[in-house]
């Protein structure tokens, strides 16, 4: 896998175990941006002349692959916005901030990421709307009971992650989209940490709202994915104000469009957008279910050896559980765990994660995190079994 | 280097203990990472008998606190300052001043390690803030 992946050639010694964060980038989409950037840069949406024609199809082709990949009705399901958190913002302002009042009330889940909290905290000051957060067992899943009784006639979004970007974690969401409905409620789903790998079908899932970022699933920086279901399309509005979104424009008043161009405000991402088409043919032409099963594998192989560890301390992590392992070492703080690692290049994140609020209700203040991907190897975690306990040693 | 000079720091750092008198306690403390230290200063008019620390942290910020405890031993309470504004200048900037203290210059040093700066400063702003 790491041929295809021109980082590794460039760092043969690198241990890259920070995927959570962001994933390494395959030749064919690094050519991509340089080809347009060099042969077919234009402006979209704009321009009559053959070059900004053909950026129009490209990205608008982009979108329609886009949609096929999470098997969306059509390519009207889908907006590129800047990332995950600029698609959660999109809903909470841009959709529900005109339907929630003082009476209301919102439902996350306490393992959230900062972007999929922040959002609707501030929303909920805003109008008066209370914030309910459900609650986790202590082998680290959701507290389901919980869930339910959260949700009341009053209950006008559950935001919910699939994977926990810290614990692993690998929600029940097609459970928890038919509870939110039953409710009345629509759903949006976090698929920061699945999108690339879990094989998500929207329409299968039957959720409202699913976001993501590109450059988590291989992709460029700057794109983010936000897919709108059927139902909800025509109550998006727009949150952000510029050209392309517009029908007509006098001083007193605009008309808009509609989804998704409501939500693309100025000039996109374009040479972005058209590389993450790139993406997608590299993860059609991926067995995803196979790529997926061995990111798992490493995950559970990892913790399975770090409980042989003196001193190890892994947060709490479901069953169904992910590439993602987080942990600490018994009086050695997460800081120097990562620093002492990053001397034998291998790159870990060390710190809260964007989820303060989750560290806090476990009692911890902050984690080592290991997350890992397609290209990473079972020999790699057995070194980083070898350096942990050698941290252990020089601690003691 | 960071193994052998910082760490015989945090293992062993200078006047690591709770303090029931002080003349004043400082608290030190990064959110971001949970480093946590209460600073018991003791004075003698203007000079510094004491400052003895305790609480959570990495082995960078203990090691800063603990070569700041025994640093400031002695010093007026005025002076204190002045080496610490300089001393939190100096690790600033990415150029190669060195000091002549060689205890200060671990810290220094730790600028090369990436983002660890905010463990060193984090006693030393907490002592310098009003």
């Amino acid at each position: 896998m790491k041929e295809y992946f021109p980082i590794f050639s460039h760092q043969p010694d690198l241990i890259y175990f920070d995927n959570a964060s962001t994933t390494q980038k395959p030749h064919s989409v690094i050519n991509a941006t340089t080809l347009f950037q060099e042969q077919q840069n234009a402006n979209v949406h704009r321009g009559i002349y053959h070059l900004s024609a053909k950026a129009t199809d490209a990205y608008e082709m982009t979108r329609a692959k886009t949609a096929s990949f999470l098997n969306a009705p059509s390519e009207k399901n889908i907006a590129f916005t800047s990332g995950t958190t600029e698609s959660i913002n999109t809903v909470a302002f841009g959709f529900l901030e005109q339907n929630l009042k003082a009476e209301d009330n919102l439902v996350v889940t306490t393992m959230e990421h900062h972007a999929n909290l922040i959002p609707w905290q501030i929303l909920a000051k805003k109008t008066g709307a209370a914030l309910r957060v459900v609650a986790l067992k202590e082998d680290g899943s959701l507290n389901l009971e919980d869930y339910q009784n959260k949700l009341d006639s009053h209950t006008k979004l559950v935001a919910m992650t699939h994977i926990s970007n810290t614990l692993g974690t690998i929600n029940p969401i097609k459970e928890c989209i038919d509870l939110a409905h039953k409710n009345g409620t629509p759903i949006l789903i976090d698929g920061a940490q699945s999108a690339a790998l879990h094989s998500i079908d929207v329409q299968e899932l039957n959720c409202d709202f699913f976001v993501f970022s590109a450059h988590k699933a291989f992709g460029p920086f700057g794109v983010g994915i936000l897919y709108v279901s059927d139902q909800y399309r025509d109550k998006m509005t727009p949150y952000k104000f510029g050209g392309g979104i517009v029908r007509s424009v006098t001083f007193e008043d605009t008309t808009f469009m509609e989804f998704p161009y409501t939500a693309e405000a100025g000039t996109p991402n374009v040479s972005g957008v058209v590389s993450w088409g790139i993406v997608l043919d590299f993860l059609n032409d991926l067995d995803r279910i196979a790529a997926k099963k061995h990111v798992q594998y490493l995950g559970s192989y990892c913790r399975e050896q770090m409980d042989l560890i003196d001193g190890m301390e892994l947060l709490p992590c479901s069953q169904n559980s992910s590439g993602i392992v987080s942990f600490n070492l018994k009086n050695i703080h997460p800081h120097d765990v990562a620093t002492f690692l990053a001397e034998y290049k291998i790159a870990v994140r060390a710190g809260h994660h964007c989820t303060q609020p989750l560290l806090e209700s476990l009692g911890v203040l902050a984690s080592v995190r290991a997350s890992f991907s397609i290209y990473n190897t079972r020999e790699e975690i057995d070194f980083l079994m070898v350096k942990l306990k050698e941290i252990r040693g020089i601690f003691a | 280097m960071y193994q052998e000079k910082i760490i015989p720091h945090s293992t062993h750092p200078y006047h690591f203990e709770k303090r029931a008198e002080a003349s004043e306690i400082f608290k030190a403390y990064n959110p971001l990472c949970g480093d946590k230290f209460e600073l018991y200063v003791t004075l003698e008019n203007d000079l510094i008998k004491s400052i003895y620390f305790h609480g959570f942290g990495c082995a960078i910020s203990k090691a800063s606190t603990s070569i700041l405890a025994k640093k400031a031993e002695g010093m007026t309470w005025d002076d204190f300052m002045i080496l610490s504004k300089d001393f939190l200048n100096v690790i600033a900037n990415k150029n190669d001043a060195k000091f002549e203290d060689e205890t200060l210059n671990i810290l220094n040093e730790i600028k090369h390690y990436n983002g660890r700066m905010d463990c060193v400063k984090l006693s030393w702003e907490a002592l310098c803030r009003d």
